[in-house]
């Protein structure tokens, strides 16, 4: 079992955030990666069970499905149901704390999953900078920071 | 009754471990919280005993008593209750956790907690709670940590320079004291030297304590073929460990240790020790305490192995105000022997008396010392004599001694011979034996045994050390004190800081 974990903060308030973050369908808003993203059979974005379907800007398409959704703890729990990563029982969590000094947010951002051993080192770069820090650089230039 | 809920929660600009390292201690916060004037754990436990409970005294003059419900090192939180408290706060819990920030290696810190209050009150302790405790906290932590870094940063640095200094093959500035040409105490000369690092199986040390030994007056006096000139005197020490040699086992950098050794050097603020010859202390023994390493097992050995004394037996120490006596005395007091020993003056007699020896015994006038003995003994001798002064009284010794009693011969301050007529110690089946301490010893893990008894011994205050201590720059007149018989109990040089 790999576990892959990274936390930032960002200089907005949490609820602000939030509503950026639990669109499930909302990825291609704001993370650099992703060229375009839709719900399979049209459910709503916030329907625990939804699947999102998304194309990388490299051209690769990844298939992801919402297991748990929390507006009270501000956290969404996913796993990936097909991607072009050579990795197994990938989940992954998003969670936001508000930060009451000076009303900002921690969040973070942490994935579980199984790979070839040759490959932990490579896949955990891959998610950890590549899809979660890349995420949060965004965010942050998103809120102004 | 109002059910308050308080959050608050802040980043903290250092690596969780660090943050960690301060607020896992549940009896850390008069450290840094600005108003936490005292923590105090009842019942003296640490701070990260789950049910532990520590007393706090605010700045207000606020008492209160709060139990640690919960602590795990693993996800870097704490859940925590009120017991007591002056103000009207019910059911109160509370909870602190911690969160790395990677992107940038900062830490989130999070202080939660929910509590009943009377209506009216619940606003104030609202602010009180939220304000006051959680985020005034917030920014004493905040500047404790920063603190705290600045320290190490510094210490960090003396570190650097240490381990700089340390690399293989460099030398190490320090002063030694250095015997060249044999004479009286004032052939001691202080000089500056490096030492080497240490070879394979050694440690380097820097010395804080140094025993002096009647064995280093003799090598002084150029009446020991095992001390060559020039030469630095000195058996015994005690030191922190600043660094380790090649195929060294369960020693560290950092340790204090004692050591005993045969190779004379101790006499010096750093040198390298074979590791073998070094044992880790124990908390409740002192460095100038276990110094007194040689003098301790040379009891140890008398008592256990040489003598096998038992209780009930009576053993005579010669000199047992001196440095193995004083000692020596206690011991066999402990190990329920009488004791007898011998002394230079009245002060020395009550010295010994506080000590373990029943019968200190003045020797300085002309006194009859076997009669004395007999006297005391009731006619049957002593099972155990410790003899010390050379040729002098071994004769006496031999008179004194009970059936199979038997003499152990050490020290030999003047190396002169002592004749022995065997024929006289068939007639009793008496033993006169001299024992090497450092011959017995050649399984260092009998060593370490014997030093552990000893600690232990301090450490229950069985056995109380008396040190008379010189920086290492008056050995000379450490020597003078020893040489002029002015001493009670052991010598001690003090290095270092």
């Amino acid at each position: 079992m790999v576990k892959v974990y990274r936390s930032t903060v960002l200089d907005a308030p949490a609820e602000r955030v939030w509503r950026d973050l639990r669109d499930f369908n909302g990825l291609a808003n704001w993370h650099p990666s992703i060229a375009s993203s839709r719900i399979e059979k049209g459910h709503p974005s916030d329907k625990v069970g939804c699947v999102r379907n998304f194309q990388l800007k490299d051209g690769a398409q990844v298939r992801e499905k919402l297991l748990s959704l929390s507006d009270y703890d501000y956290t969404y729990t996913y796993s990936i149901l097909d991607s072009p990563m050579d990795l197994s029982n990938y989940v992954a969590t998003v969670r936001l704390l508000p930060i009451t000094e000076g009303n900002r947010c921690f969040i973070e951002w942490s994935a579980e999953f199984d790979c070839a051993p040759e490959k932990v080192a490579e896949l955990a770069k891959t998610v950890g900078d590549g899809v979660f820090q890349t995420g949060f650089d965004a965010l942050k230039k998103r809120h102004g920071q | 009754m109002m059910r308050v809920s308080i959050i608050r929660s802040t980043v903290i600009d250092a690596p969780i471990d660090q943050v960690w390292a301060v607020l896992r201690d549940f009896n850390s916060h008069d450290r840094w919280h600005p108003a936490v004037a005292r923590s105090q754990m009842e019942n003296d436990l640490d701070g990260d005993v789950v049910g532990g409970v520590r007393r706090l005294s605010l700045t207000d003059g606020t008492e209160l008593r709060e139990q640690l419900l919960s602590h795990s090192d693993r996800e870097y939180t704490l859940t925590y209750c009120i017991l007591d408290s002056s103000l009207p706060l019910f059911d109160y819990l509370a909870t602190v956790r911690l969160k790395p920030v990677t992107d940038g290696k900062k830490t989130f810190l999070e202080w939660r907690s929910q509590f009943r209050a009377p209506d009216d009150s619940a606003p104030k302790l609202e602010e009180l709670v939220g304000r006051q405790v959680y985020e005034a906290g917030f920014t004493g932590l905040q500047k404790f940590i920063a603190e705290q870094r600045e320290l190490s940063r510094s210490a960090t640095l003396d570190e650097t320079m240490a381990v700089a200094a340390a690399l293989p093959g460099e030398h190490l500035p320090s002063t030694a004291v250095i015997v060249e040409t044999p004479g009286g105490p004032d052939v001691l000369s202080i000089r500056n030297v490096t030492v080497p690092a240490p070879e394979s199986q050694q440690v380097r040390i820097r010395h804080t304590a140094i025993a002096v030994n009647y064995i280093d007056l003799k090598h002084r006096r150029g009446i020991s073929s095992a001390f060559n000139l020039p030469g630095t005197p000195g058996m015994e020490g005690v030191g922190e460990i600043i660094d380790i040699g090649e195929q060294v086992n369960g020693l560290f950098l950092g340790d204090r240790i004692a050591y005993m050794s045969r190779i004379p050097g101790a006499y010096a603020d750093i040198r390298c020790i074979e590791a073998d010859a070094c044992t880790p202390l124990p908390d409740g023994v002192s460095d100038i305490e276990a110094a007194m390493m040689l003098k301790g097992v040379t009891a140890a050995l008398l008592l256990s192995r040489v003598f096998r004394a038992a209780p009930g037996g009576t053993i005579l120490i010669e000199a047992v105000a001196g440095g193995v006596g004083h000692l020596l005395s206690q011991w066999a007091k402990a190990m329920d022997l009488t004791v007898i020993g011998t002394v230079s003056t009245d002060a020395k007699a009550k010295f010994s008396r506080d000590r373990g020896c029943d019968y200190p015994i003045v020797v300085a006038d002309n006194i009859h010392l076997a009669a004395e003995v007999m006297r005391i003994t009731n006619g049957r001798g002593v099972d155990h004599w410790v003899h010390s002064s050379g040729a002098h009284w071994l004769d006496t010794a031999i008179t004194c001694l009970a059936r199979c009693g038997h003499c152990a011969v050490i020290g030999g301050r003047d190396g002169q011979s002592i004749p022995i007529d065997v024929n006289v110690l068939k007639q009793r089946s008496l033993t006169v034996s001299a024992p090497v301490c450092f011959d017995y010893l050649d399984d260092r893990s009998y060593l370490h045994r014997l030093a552990h008894q000893f600690f232990a011994k301090i450490q229950a205050r069985i056995i109380i050390p008396a040190v008379e201590t010189f920086p290492l720059s008056q050995v000379s007149e450490a020597h003078n004190r020893i040489e002029s018989r002015q001493t009670m109990g052991a010598v001690v040089l003090t290095s270092g800081r």
